[in-house]
Parts: C-alpha cells; sequence; structure tokens
C-alpha cells in the first residue's frame, strides 16, 4: 500500500508486468501530473492484498459506505472517494481491464447507494457523495492492435464506466507496445490536458527536451 | 463445432454461497447432461486460489469441449477473479499448453447482472467473446439475463413458473448445444426479456432495501458518507 492516501489523483496501475510501454506511460503520467502541480497517489495494484468483492452487498446494508472486508479494497474506496481525478493503467484484456486493475475496482460499489433509479433511459445506481472526479484511462495493446476488436470494446467498456461514475471530464488512449518514448509522452500529456491537468504543455516542453537528448 | 461430449461450468461470481449466476449455469448443465453430456463444475474464485486448484482448472480446460462461463455483471464488466481466469487460459493457450483440443473447442457464456436492461450487459459479453477468439475457442454464443435479482441465488427449477423465459431460453440452448450448434437467436431474445415490467422491478427492488434497512433500524445510516 502506498504512503500517500489523500493524493487528488489516484493513479491506479494494474500492469501485469514491466512491459516497456505501459512503464514509459507511467512515467508519462507521473511527469505530467507532478509537473501539473497535482499530488499523485501512485498505487502498483500487482501482488497487493485486496479480497475479491465478494458481491455480498455489505457494503449496502450492514457497513453502508464501507466494504465488510478491511484490507487494501476499503482503502481504494476511500482513496477514491478523495481524489479529483483517477487514472488507470492497464493493458487492454480482452477489450478490458486487467485482473490486477478490476481487483480494486470492484470496490468501487459502496461509493453507490442501493437503490434503482431510471436515468438517460437505463437504471442506475444513485452516487452516495456528491463529489465527482475526471477519469483518465490508459490501455496498452500489441502491436498494430490499435484498432483492433479488443481497442474498441476498451473504449466501449470506458464509456460505459462514465455513464456510472459521472466523471466530469473523461478520456481513453490505447497505446500500442513498442511505442516509442517521445510518442507515448505526447499521447499522455495529450490525454492529461482533455482532463485539464494544468502544465501540461510545459511537462510537454520538458519531456521532449529530455527524451531527445 | 462439434458436439460436445464433456462440458465445464467454470462460476465467474466470487460469492461464497449460492449465485444466480451458479444457479443459470447448473440448468443448463444439467440439460446437457441430459443429453449425454458429462460435465463439470468448478468457481473461478476457488480456482486461482492456489498452484493446485490452478492445475486442477488447466485440467479441467484441457478436459472441456464445451465452456460454459456464467458470470454476474460487475462494474460494466466480469469480476476480477473470472478476468483472471480468462488470463490464464488465454496465457496458456498462446504457449501451447493442452493445445491438442484448440480449435475443437466451443465457449458460450451467459452474464447476469441486477439491471433490468440487457445494455448494461453488452461490453462485458464482447470481451468474453474477444477471449474465446484469443484463447482458441469458437465463440458459441451468449446468453444476457436482466433483473437477474428475482432469481437471487435460488435454484432455476424452483422458480420455474417467474423465470420461465430464462428457463426456455436455456432448454433451447441446451438442445443446440448439444447438437453441436450455437445458441440460437431465439433464445438470445427470450433470455433477455425482463421476469417483470422494467417499473416494477425498480420498485420492488427500492421497495426491498428500504424494508431491510427499517427492519434493522438503520433507516437513517443508509445514506452515510464515511469518507466525506
Amino acid at each position: 500500500m502506498n504512503a500517500n492516501p489523500t493524493g487528488a489523483v489516484l493513479l491506479l496501475d494494474g500492469r501485469l508486468d514491466d512491459e516497456p510501454t505501459a512503464a514509459l506511460a507511467h512515467e508519462a503520467l507521473i511527469d505530467g501530473l507532478t509537473a501539473g502541480g497535482w499530488a499523485v497517489d501512485d498505487w502498483r495494484l500487482q501482488g497487493d492484498k485486496i479480497a475479491w468483492c465478494a458481491g455480498c452487498f455489505k457494503c449496502w446494508t450492514q457497513t453502508p459506505g464501507v466494504c465488510a472486508h478491511n484490507d487494501d479494497g476499503r482503502a481504494f474506496t476511500e482513496r477514491w472517494v478523495k481524489s479529483d481525478l483517477v487514472v488507470f493503467l492497464t493493458p487492454v484484456t480482452f477489450g478490458g481491464y486487467s485482473s490486477e486493475l478490476k481487483k480494486a475496482l470492484d470496490h468501487v460499489i459502496p461509493i453507490l447507494l442501493p437503490f434503482m433509479q431510471k436515468r438517460r433511459g437505463e437504471t442506475r445506481h444513485p452516487q452516495r457523495y456528491e463529489s465527482r472526479r475526471d477519469l483518465l484511462v490508459v490501455g496498452t495493446v500489441p502491436a498494430g492492435r490499435s484498432e483492433s476488436a479488443e481497442a474498441q470494446t476498451f473504449k466501449r467498456l470506458v464509456q460505459r464506466n462514465t455513464l456510472n461514475m459521472q466523471p466530469p471530464r473523461w478520456t481513453v488512449g490505447v497505446l500500442e507496445e513498442g511505442t516509442g518514448a517521445w510518442e507515448v509522452r505526447v499521447a499522455v500529456n495529450g490525454l492529461l490536458a482533455e482532463v485539464g491537468v494544468d502544465g501540461v504543455l510545459a511537462a510537454d516542453g520538458a519531456g521532449r527536451e529530455k527524451v531527445v537528448a | 463445432m462439434k458436439a460436445p461430449k464433456q462440458a465445464l461450468l467454470l462460476v465467474g461470481s466470487p460469492k461464497p454461497g449460492e449465485s444466480t449466476s451458479e444457479s443459470l449455469g447448473a440448468y443448463l448443465l444439467d440439460e446437457l447432461e441430459k443429453r449425454g453430456v458429462k460435465s463439470q463444475t468448478l468457481h473461478v474464485a476457488k480456482a486461482v486460489r492456489s498452484d493446485e486448484s490452478v492445475a486442477e482448472l488447466r485440467a479441467a480446460v484441457a478436459a472441456a469441449d464445451l465452456v460454459v462461463f456464467s458470470f454476474p455483471l460487475y462494474v460494466d464488466s466480469l469480476p476480477a477473479p473470472a478476468i483472471r481466469v480468462l488470463e490464464l487460459i488465454a496465457a496458456d493457450h498462446a504457449a501451447g499448453v493442452g493445445a491438442d483440443g484448440a480449435g475443437d473447442r466451443a465457449f458460450v457464456t451467459i452474464c447476469q447482472s441486477g439491471f433490468p436492461e440487457v445494455d448494461h450487459n453488452e461490453v462485458a459479453m464482447e470481451i468474453c467473446r474477444n477471449f474465446a477468439r484469443a484463447a482458441g475457442f469458437e465463440w458459441a454464443g451468449g446468453l444476457i439475463l436482466p433483473a437477474g435479482g428475482m432469481l437471487g441465488g435460488q435454484p432455476l427449477a424452483k422458480m420455474k413458473g417467474m423465470m420461465r423465459t430464462a428457463v426456455k431460453a436455456l432448454d433451447l440452448s441446451a438442445e443446440a448445444l448439444a447438437a453441436g450448434q450455437p445458441v440460437p437467436d431465439e433464445a438470445i431474445r427470450l433470455m433477455a426479456k425482463p421476469p417483470i415490467p422494467k417499473f416494477g422491478y425498480r420498485f420492488m427492488a427500492n421497495w426491498g432495501w428500504r424494508s431491510q434497512f427499517k427492519k434493522r433500524g438503520q433507516a437513517e445510516s443508509l445514506k452515510v458518507q464515511p469518507y466525506a
């Protein structure tokens, strides 16, 4: 568990291995966010002790808003609520998130209320909290697969998430493995700018110099 | 797709007790058994618990020529342990583990959620379809059950009246799958019908939650914001 539980940015790092493009994206995210003056709660999930969400709904009925299981899954909910921006970094896994990212994300249920209401033609659960956070999602795919069915599914998944999570601003990008450091940085900075991370342009300039050198 | 001899039900619900996913999958498996297909059931949360359970999972997948994957919708997608199992199976396929049967195996999915609309589940179904392609399975179709809360983990055979369209959908699916055919469109259409009108379902669900809280004398704590 990381030592910065109240960072304004919660970076959920769902990598399964040390694939270089994802590592570059992670570095670019940290650099861009830090340059923008944001405190980054950088959480590498792999190997972290978070029990599978058992779907018991005790977080709705017995301990409202809190996961009944006391581990990092409970901490996840708190860190999510206290963030202003959430970033997902994940290998695109059959068009979805990695199991490592998902083991945390499944614990987002306590931020919802159990009730059902119709919104924009579909049934949804109301939010427990008034606060919302922006969402930035970066997925990595094998080389040549950025237009694949998996990549398209991934973008649809993020779009579906936004219907439930209601981020004021959100964006999603898919990076191909093997993409160079400079291109990764440009892409990541572009995504950061879309969710209003100030100072990205300056960070972009700094990063460019660093990479080219 | 060939007529299967051995089916494997992978229950994608991490719930330790009775689950709606297991209820639906078990009914389909029973119907397949009646048609001469042998079956085995594994639960994803247990399957990824240890090296031994992963070995058992690998053996079961290798032995099956039809995998029935029944899971609940979690945050617009599959529950984490269900994804973990798919990652393992696909990695084995990529590494050539158990490659003997590759190409002759079919994958069929049942996805249910507490929402009365099927739209919520469609991305999860796409994910399963993408997995099937990546892991060398033939896609045998996917069924989506809306308003899964109506079943609430009860055995489907017990609930036949209210769940009659789901029963019919699974009967049609079993007949087709046992004959080496994909799930028929009619079964998909029937399964997608909510057991009761959407408005009524939402009303009943909200009433049910409120009653639970009232009974416990917790009505005031329902909307607490512990991390505000």
